[in-house]
């Protein structure tokens, strides 16, 4: 069965973007958020096997959902997605728990690589 | 560009973009209002940074390096080095609008690499089309000719019984409803489209003018006609200009007056029945009534030491040529007059009010009809000529015989029901010379301006739904006849603005 993933960005823009590579590949998207807040409540709802976060959100960014998934489920599997300048918050993230990241504008090879590790494939 | 899925992106990048910005300015105006808050530049940084991100990857290169100096400068008062004053907050006005200008340059381009290449269709999300407005008229035009084809068959139909014809003819009129509805909800467009641009439209003018003042916006939500949306930046302009110049006092005024010293307008849009009513109010220092009235006096449009009430002084300033100002200024000396603004207003079936209070300010309200083309009206007649009225402005009819009006303060008016209204004779309206009135007549009681008025016809046919044809105005046609329909025995009949009939 193909791995389910949940998109977490405030862009419908970058949903689409990143659902086009991921279904393009044969990923099956679980779901969407487009806010930190939502993004913990449809991890805890759809239990999908990996997460792609924004880090700039309204309502709770990124980083916070990082760690408010962690708490629920400390083998969570959760890629930042950010764009440029933010190479601070990335390094944040990956503390509070994500397991790698990867930056707008994203190179289709390069965020499936990382998918691809995550889920152990 | 050959990728027929970028075609796809670039149309949610501009649909984003755009809302994004237009928050940003939201916030932005928010933040002139309160330049100590953090809420807004926090707000303005998050939809600089989604477009940011979204530009990036469409390969817009210069306007992700263009969004991410605007970053950088944010980044210097939310990091706290720089506090945000009014010329700094200027400046960020500046700069966004640089990025809107910048993201419409980008989008223009890349639909002119697109030629007319075909969307994919296969889009996850709801996909947007765009319409020539002239081929959603053909379709109203036509919807208009149906409409007015069913209610002679619903007429057949009614003397047939039960006949399966009829039964036929009533179900197809149910689906012509439904689809009447849909043309005109095709047609609608959000208030927003106009009322976002005006914020830094008035800061500009503020800036030109030496004056501080800050816009509020609400409503923005509500939808009418795109017919009417495109008719409103220039009242809306023109209101805007006189506020900010004749209305907003010198800081140091107002603060004489016990006011704060930036002076505000608000834009407020709210649904009322049929239509929507966009009210535009500043606190400044109000309508001289005096001064108008003596210079309407000079001019020979008032008698001397007449008191204006809101209305009068509405239909003096409005009266071709009429200027308050001794001194025109440079900026409230350009464009339209109000009389042009009025006339326009009129004829698209919207209309307008004011309120002054001296020393507190002024209001305007646009009351606009949200949709256009078929109405729900009253056929009225006078002699064999008949008329249609709209039934928004229509409260009741009462019957009325001579016996029961008398005159009261120069004017005549009738008792319905313990109410003194007055009354208005359509015959006498219309300067009607064919054969005698009938000794009973009908009153339609409608409401205009807050008032309750009766309006004598000699005979009231019912109610159709009206199918308004606009129409060339012969020169001296009254501007309270603001359109035509064909009633459905193919006679047509002309459309009263019952609002301006007073």
């Amino acid at each position: 069965m193909a791995h389910r993933i949940l998109i977490c960005d405030d862009a419908i823009f970058m949903r689409t973007m990143i659902a086009d590579i991921l279904t393009g590949a044969g990923y099956e998207i679980a779901g969407e958020a487009e806010s930190g807040l939502q993004a913990v409540e449809r991890y805890k709802a759809l239990k999908p096997d990996l997460v792609t976060m924004d880090i700039v959100m309204p309502d709770m960014g990124g980083i916070d959902a990082v760690k408010a998934i962690i708490a629920v489920d400390p083998d969570a599997k959760i890629l930042m997605c950010s764009a440029m300048g933010q190479q601070q918050l990335v390094v944040e993230a990956v503390q509070a728990g994500a397991k790698d990241f990867v930056v707008k504008p994203f190179q289709p090879a390069r965020v499936l690589d990382a998918v691809k590790r995550l889920l152990g494939e | 560009m050959t990728d027929p899925r970028r075609a796809r992106y670039v149309a949610l990048f501009a649909a984003e973009s755009r809302s994004l910005l237009a928050s940003a300015q939201r916030s932005l105006s928010n933040w002139l209002d309160a330049p100590a808050e953090q809420g807004p530049a926090e707000e303005i940084f998050r939809a600089l940074h989604t477009i940011k991100g979204m530009s990036a990857s469409l390969g817009f290169d210069d306007l992700t390096a263009q969004v991410h100096e605007a970053e950088t400068v944010l980044a210097e008062v939310r990091s706290g080095e720089k506090v945000a004053d009014h010329r700094w907050l200027s400046s960020l006005e500046e700069i966004l609008d640089r990025i809107a200008a910048g993201a419409e340059q980008v989008i223009a381009a890349e639909h002119a690499d697109d030629g007319d290449r075909k969307n994919d269709g296969g889009g996850r999300k709801a996909q947007v089309v765009r319409v020539d407005l002239d081929r959603l008229d053909g379709l109203l035009e036509d919807l208009g000719a149906l409409v007015t084809a069913r209610q002679e068959l619903e007429r057949h139909a009614m003397r047939d019984g039960f006949s399966p014809m009829a039964r036929s003819a009533v179900a197809m009129s149910r689906r012509l409803d439904a689809l009447q509805d849909r043309i005109v909800h095709v047609r609608l467009a959000p208030l927003g489209e106009v009322l976002e641009r005006l914020p830094s439209l008035v800061r500009d003018l503020a800036r030109q003018l030496g004056k501080d003042v800050t816009v509020d916006i609400s409503g923005e939500d509500l939808e009418v006609d795109r017919a009417i949306l495109a008719l409103l930046p220039e009242p809306l302009m023109h209101l805007l200009r006189n506020a900010v110049d004749h209305g907003i006092e010198a800081a140091s005024e107002r603060t004489a007056a016990g006011k704060r010293p930036t002076g505000r307008i608000t834009v407020r849009a709210r649904r009322e029945r049929d239509s929507v009513v966009v009210e535009l109010a500043d606190d400044g220092r109000g309508i001289d009534r005096e001064a108008v009235a003596r210079r309407a006096a000079g001019k020979g449009l008032l008698e001397e030491g007449v008191a204006l009430t809101d209305d009068g002084l509405l239909a003096i300033l409005a009266k071709p040529g009429f200027s308050t100002s001794d001194k025109v200024s440079e900026i409230s000396g350009r464009g339209v007059g109000l009389d042009t603004v009025v006339a326009r207003l009129h004829d698209v079936g919207a209309s307008l009010a004011l309120t002054t209070v001296p020393g507190r300010g002024t209001s305007f309200s646009l009351r606009l009809p949200t949709r256009l083309g078929i109405v729900r009206a009253l056929v009225a007649s006078i002699g064999e000529e008949r008329y249609v009225m709209p039934l928004t402005h229509v409260n009741e009819l009462v019957a009325w015989e001579p016996g029961e009006s008398r005159q009261e303060g120069g004017r005549t008016v009738i008792e319905v029901r313990g109410e003194t209204l007055p009354v208005v004779d359509l015959r006498r309206l219309l300067q009607y010379r064919g054969g005698a009135a009938p000794e009973r007549r009908p009153a339609v009681i409608f409401e205009a301006h807050g008032e309750r008025i009766a309006l004598l016809a000699d005979q009231v046919q019912g109610q159709v739904d009206a199918v308004i044809q606009p129409m060339d105005r012969p020169v001296g046609l009254p501007r309270w006849i603001t359109g035509a329909t064909v009633l459905d025995d193919g006679h047509p009949a002309l459309l009263l603005d019952l609002a301006s009939v007073v």
